[in-house]
């Protein structure tokens, strides 16, 4: 079976930018599940390690970064994928599992690119 | 106004036995081409929790929309599953088909297997359709945990509240006015027109600024709708969507305060300035920024053009001046940052100005020295053409070899490499340089931070979606028109303020604004009182501490709440959630993902 990537997007930036990919007809990998949040500052640090012991192989949390309309979301979710990075240490879980990066609504290459690194860091579990 | 809100949401008004129905659309081919629809719905008829799970060519057509009409009546369906394009589409026209049929509309799940995964997975139908599957499976997972949600309802003030009152400001009052509503101009300057006073003649009509600042003027306070502040020093901002209040100190000291539905940020622009020995600027006297020169063009007698009491004979106009910086080269601004937008408007009114002068003074010599012309308007290219044609001539440099100057008593010696001429360099002698300098956000930083409004890496006003809601910021309620967004132009402003006006009209349409249910809500029995959800939320007022039946709680105030959910993740009894996006919801959509 394909290791599962769960790809995290925000309704308002890397959801349509997910859209956009699709629109150029570019292609990626069916392994990809994507799921939209209006932010994923949302998520505690043991959603992450849930995803894990369920199964997935590779998360990407696509965020609106410094565009975030949410004020003071970006820094909070950066400080808590630090945290989860540190759990995830402790856990035995390889670091490169986990990428949290900025995509835009038209951030086309960046999306693929992203994705690329995931499988080859998921295929080396 | 009195404050009315009614209840955002509640977690207990939904308790029927939950039936849901999946439609797999086919989108004609753009889906079934590559996705095999019909092994989908088998699938997904299957999943507990599914009552009925249908394929259709159209689901978005009335004929598709009736089947799931047909299975609410008659198979009482209660939740809707729907596989098809994004749901930025259509998301809104199925909740719309469950509550013409009686169905909350919040128990609907869209999910994307067009633009998400036919269309990106054409060389892998099998994966294709295994993903899809997966996808709509965790889209029962996720309605069958929803809750029904009652739009927000905020009793508005019928009224819009616009600060500025320069091109934008005027035309969205104007506007605004012309649409029913009552509107408010907060000034600060002394009178109406902005940055409009300030120019001569203006692309494409020729109109002198200032003409076309009395024009509005006069339109603006012959209209009754429209009350005009000026000299208003905005003190406090607060508030949020239908009920916002302005403190401002008017001219005589006294304060005053204006009630507001809406607000429309005019705040405009200010000219880039250049730092002391920028090009020689502050140092040498003939060296002026292009709004010095346009001011200094507009008043020169013809025949001879002086500046300082000296004939200019030639003079060397210098663009991307504080526009389009790079980091190591430029020197940054006060808050670290470089300038390295483009201000988009600045080759034009260059290039206009040098037609201009040369109209006026033919004799006098012209150098345009340029790293990129963007002449990005509907006809203005021809203003480059134009400058061609009289002579004007243009020398590019590349980003990193910046123009030189120096100066002595015999002007201004620039030293450029010009990649025009393969990298030659040259040394070009001008009585007179002109920096055309850029375009900074005007300095509205105690609005900002009073609001929290959303700045752009590039300081200025940021909106939700470039093309889907270009003139909305997050917070809702405040739009923005003209320059305070990016450097546009006069027409670009009147049309952006045009827009900003007529989504604050839509907003105002009613006496009270419907809105979408998606803030924090508290399960007040699993909530302690801990206290660790309030100090998550940056938003001032929409999530404190309360008392309840005598118990500590947090209390959202719905009307504030943005719904980012950052109180969300720090709660350990998972007793605060943003409605229709639970955490439970998540956990569930990863199980069925993850699930072999």
């Amino acid at each position: 079976m394909p290791k599962k990537i769960l790809i995290i997007t925000t309704n308002h930036s890397s959801y349509p930018g997910a859209d956009a990919v699709g629109q150029a007809r570019l292609g990626y990998g069916a392994n990809t599940y994507i799921i939209r949040v209006p932010d994923p500052v949302m998520f505690p640090e043991d959603f992450y390690l849930r995803a894990y012991a369920k199964g997935i192989a590779g998360i990407i949390i696509m965020s609106s970064g410094s565009d975030c309309p949410y004020e003071g979301a970006y820094e909070r979710l950066s400080k808590r994928i630090a945290r989860v990075y540190e759990k995830m240490k402790a856990k035995g879980i390889a670091a490169n599992r986990l990428k949290l990066t900025t995509i835009c609504t038209v951030c086309r290459a960046a999306f693929l690119k992203e994705i690329s690194e995931m499988e080859k860091a998921v295929a080396a579990i | 106004m009195d404050e009315k809100l009614t209840e955002a949401s509640s977690k207990d008004n939904y308790r029927q036995e939950p039936r849901v129905g999946v439609y797999v659309c086919h989108c004609g081919g753009n889906i079934s081409d590559i996705i095999d629809v019909k092994a989908v719905a088998a699938a997904l008829a299957k999943y507990p929790g599914v009552t009925v799970a249908r394929e259709y060519a159209f689901m978005c057509s009335s004929n598709g929309q009736d089947l799931i009409a047909e299975d609410i009546k008659n198979l009482g369906v209660n939740r809707t599953v729907v596989a098809a394009c994004s749901p930025s589409l259509h998301e809104l026209t199925f909740r719309n088909v469950l509550q013409r049929a009686g169905v909350n509309p919040y128990l609907h799940e869209h999910i994307n297997i067009r633009e998400q995964a036919s269309w990106v997975h054409k060389a892998d139908h099998d994966g294709a359709t295994a993903k899809a599957i997966k996808l709509a499976q965790a889209g029962v997972e996720k309605v069958l945990r929803k809750d029904a949600l009652n739009a927000i309802r905020v009793a508005a003030e019928p009224r819009v509240a616009v600060i500025g009152g320069g091109a934008a400001g005027m035309r969205a009052a104007l506007s605004a006015a012309g649409k029913g509503l009552e509107a408010v101009i907060l000034e600060k300057g002394p009178r109406l027109g902005g940055k409009l006073l300030e120019l001569g003649k203006m692309y494409p009509s020729g109109e002198e600024g200032p003409a076309a600042a009395k024009k509005l003027e006069d339109l603006v306070l012959a209209e009754p709708k429209i009350t005009v502040h000026t000299g208003a020093e905005i003190d406090f901002v607060s508030g949020f969507v239908g009920n916002f209040v302005i403190n401002f100190k008017k001219p005589d000291g006294n304060m005053a305060q204006v009630k507001a539905g809406a607000l429309i940020m005019a705040t405009g622009y200010e000219h880039y300035k250049p730092y002391k020995g920028e090009f020689g600027y502050g140092e040498d006297a003939n060296v002026v920024t292009l709004p010095e020169f346009i001011g200094l063009l507009k008043n020169a007698p013809a025949g001879r053009l002086e500046y300082g009491g000296r004939e200019i004979k030639s003079l060397a106009m210098i663009h991307c001046v504080g526009s389009r910086q790079v980091e190591g080269v430029h020197k940054p601004q006060a808050d670290g940052k470089v300038n390295d937008y483009c201000s988009r408007v600045c080759c034009t009114a260059a290039l206009h100005t040098a037609n201009q002068l040369k109209d006026k003074y033919p004799g006098v010599r012209v150098y345009d020295i340029y790293r990129d012309i963007r002449t990005y308007g509907m006809k203005h290219e021809e203003y480059y053409d134009k400058a061609s044609r009289d002579n004007v001539l243009f020398i590019r440099h590349n980003e990193a070899d910046q123009p030189a100057v120096t100066s002595d008593r015999s002007g201004h010696t620039v030293k450029v490499k010009d990649v025009l001429t393969w990298g030659e360099e040259l040394e070009l002698k001008a009585d007179l340089l002109v920096l055309v300098t850029g375009l900074m956000p005007a300095d509205i930083s105690l609005i900002k931070s009073q609001l929290k409004l959303p700045s752009s890496a590039d300081r200025f006003l940021q909106e939700v979606h470039p093309k889907l809601r270009p003139v909305e910021l997050a917070n809702s309620g405040i739009f923005v028109a003209g320059t305070a967004q990016y450097p546009m132009d006069v027409t670009e402003a009147m049309a952006s303020a045009g827009t900003a006006a007529a989504k604050a009209g839509i907003l105002l349409a009613e006496p009270d604004i419907p809105l979408e249910p998606f803030v924090a809500v508290v399960d007040e029995h699993k909530c302690t009182g801990c206290g660790l959800c309030p100090p998550e939320c940056s938003y001032d007022g929409a999530l404190t501490m309360g008392e309840k039946n005598g118990k500590k709680i947090a209390v959202v105030n719905p009307a504030l709440c943005k719904g980012c959910g950052a109180c969300v993740a720090v709660c350990p009894e998972r007793a605060i959630d943003v409605a229709g996006w639970t955490l439970d919801q998540f956990d569930a959509m990863v199980d069925a993902i993850a699930k072999e």
